[in-house]
């Protein structure tokens, strides 16, 4: 199963300034370990330490919201990784 | 509130639509809207609010016009550099649309003045550049029952949302509880001048609707923008049962400053520019930590200030004495205090946060000193 995962603006020091990346996962905990094996440290920021979604983050699959990393993820979804901005 | 002969002039287009004419442009007349923060967002929000005929026009914010600004906050011109940007701002306004009433609020929002400055309108939109401050602004529209047109930008990306009492989520739903420093912002990372422009201009597409009362506000819906992709997406976002400002047993009442919470705080020590500047005039020589960025920091910084930007501290941590209780120290206060947390989780003794910031030092103690 691979689905596409696009990463918020202020995670993008982790993949190399892609805004894309196809990784694989029939779950979003799956999900976000292909995404950390690929780019170290990205989960954490994430991710707490109890397998929580961090407060200012939010994940989507598609365009309804994943709460539990129990989420399902099917062939050809997009997980959007979105996180709360400061800048004015 | 009907329309002079000079005002249905200069509205004339409006007014040849259906959907704003005369009823509508008389609403806009009438209508008070509360622009937080006079930069790279209120700057457009502000122009296009002010052409519209929006009556009475609102510009908080506590800042003065610095060259930096001018990449993007379209508000200024090079003239402006050293004014403050509530007067600045409202003097082009006047400039553009004589005919609104402006108003300069020259002061930082806090808990202690929201509730008194937000009675004055019926409609904020927020464009600031600190956490603290959404969170702010957002418990007060909530608590206060006033709509807000919430957005942010960072390097090549923007959000938007709108809150309308009753009809859906509040920013606490969307984000709960964000630290400053786990956010980079736009000192930090840079920002795209022209990004804030479409941003900007959006929330007054949607002041004017839910003033108008036409069209769909951006209720329940996240809208963002990648402009390296020029892609705009949408995501549905739901009220949060437990939130702490408006879901089903609140826990936020009043308005607070998230600075002065002790969530995450504890151990930290809080130092004021008078008290910092006691401390090294009577010899002491605490260690000084400079978490700013490299022009920020070359613009002007405290002598022997050990210079570690933010985004390197948690690899730099080592360079820091366990023992020095050292003091952090940013622009403003918020990354120096992401700062003393790290500190603290790295069993770094006794941090200390400069309260205010650079800015305060420059306030309170040394004019000279430069901030950017």
């Amino acid at each position: 199963m691979t689905c596409t995962v696009r990463i918020a603006s202020p995670l993008r020091s982790y993949t190399e300034g892609a805004a894309t990346l196809s990784v694989s996962g029939r779950t979003l905990a799956q999900v976000l370990d292909s995404l950390e094996a690929r780019c170290p440290g990205i989960r954490f920021r994430m991710i707490d330490e109890q397998d929580r979604i961090r407060p200012h983050m939010r994940l989507f699959v598609n365009s309804s919201e994943a709460q539990q990393l129990t989420a399902a993820v099917a062939d050809g979804d997009t997980v959007h990784v979105i996180c709360a901005l400061s800048g004015g | 509130m009907s329309l002079s002969a000079s005002e249905r002039e200069r509205y004339r287009r409006h007014l040849a639509l259906p959907e704003i004419g005369a009823a509508g442009q008389e609403k806009l007349k009438a209508a008070r809207v509360l622009i937080v923060g006079a930069g790279g967002l209120g700057s457009p929000a502000a122009l296009y609010l002010a052409a519209a005929g929006c009556g009475t026009l609102g510009l908080i914010d506590g800042d003065r016009v610095d060259i930096t600004n001018l990449q993007r906050q379209v508000l200024f011109d090079s003239p402006s550099i050293g004014q403050p940007k509530a007067a600045a701002g409202s003097e082009r306004l006047r400039a553009l649309n004589p005919e609104l009433r402006i108003v300069a609020h020259a002061i930082e929002l806090r808990a202690a003045n929201v509730r008194e400055i937000f009675a004055q309108y019926d409609l904020v939109l927020d464009g600031t550049d600190r956490l603290s401050a959404r969170y702010l602004i957002n418990d007060a529209c909530v608590l206060m029952r006033r709509p807000l047109v919430s957005a942010a930008i960072h390097r090549f990306e923007g959000h938007l949302m709108t809150y309308v009492p009753d009809q859906g989520p509040c920013y606490r739903c969307l984000f709960p509880h964000a630290a400053e420093g786990l956010v980079a912002n736009c000192a930090e990372a840079g920002v795209l001048g022209v990004l804030p422009g479409v941003l900007g201009t959006l929330q007054a597409t949607e002041a004017i609707k839910l003033i108008t009362g036409i069209g769909a506000p951006l209720t329940g819906r996240l809208l963002t923008y990648d402009a390296l992709e020029m892609r705009f997406s949408e995501f549905r976002v739901t009220r949060r049962r437990d939130c702490a400002v408006c879901g089903d047993a609140p826990t936020i009442t009043e308005p607070r400053d998230m600075s002065t919470s002790t969530e995450g705080t504890q151990g930290i020590r809080r130092l004021s520019a008078a008290a910092l500047h006691e401390q090294l005039e009577r010899g002491e020589q605490p260690l000084l930590v400079d978490v700013r960025e490299d022009a920020e920091f070359a613009a002007g910084h405290l002598p022997g200030a050990l210079h570690i930007p933010l985004g390197q501290l948690p690899q730099r941590l080592a360079e820091i004495d366990p023992q020095a209780a050292p003091v952090f120290i940013c622009r403003s206060g918020g990354r120096s205090m992401a700062a003393c947390q790290m500190a603290l989780r790295a069993n770094i003794r006794s941090p200390a946060n400069l309260e205010g910031g650079m800015l305060a030092w420059a306030a309170d103690i040394d004019p000279r000193v430069r901030v950017v």
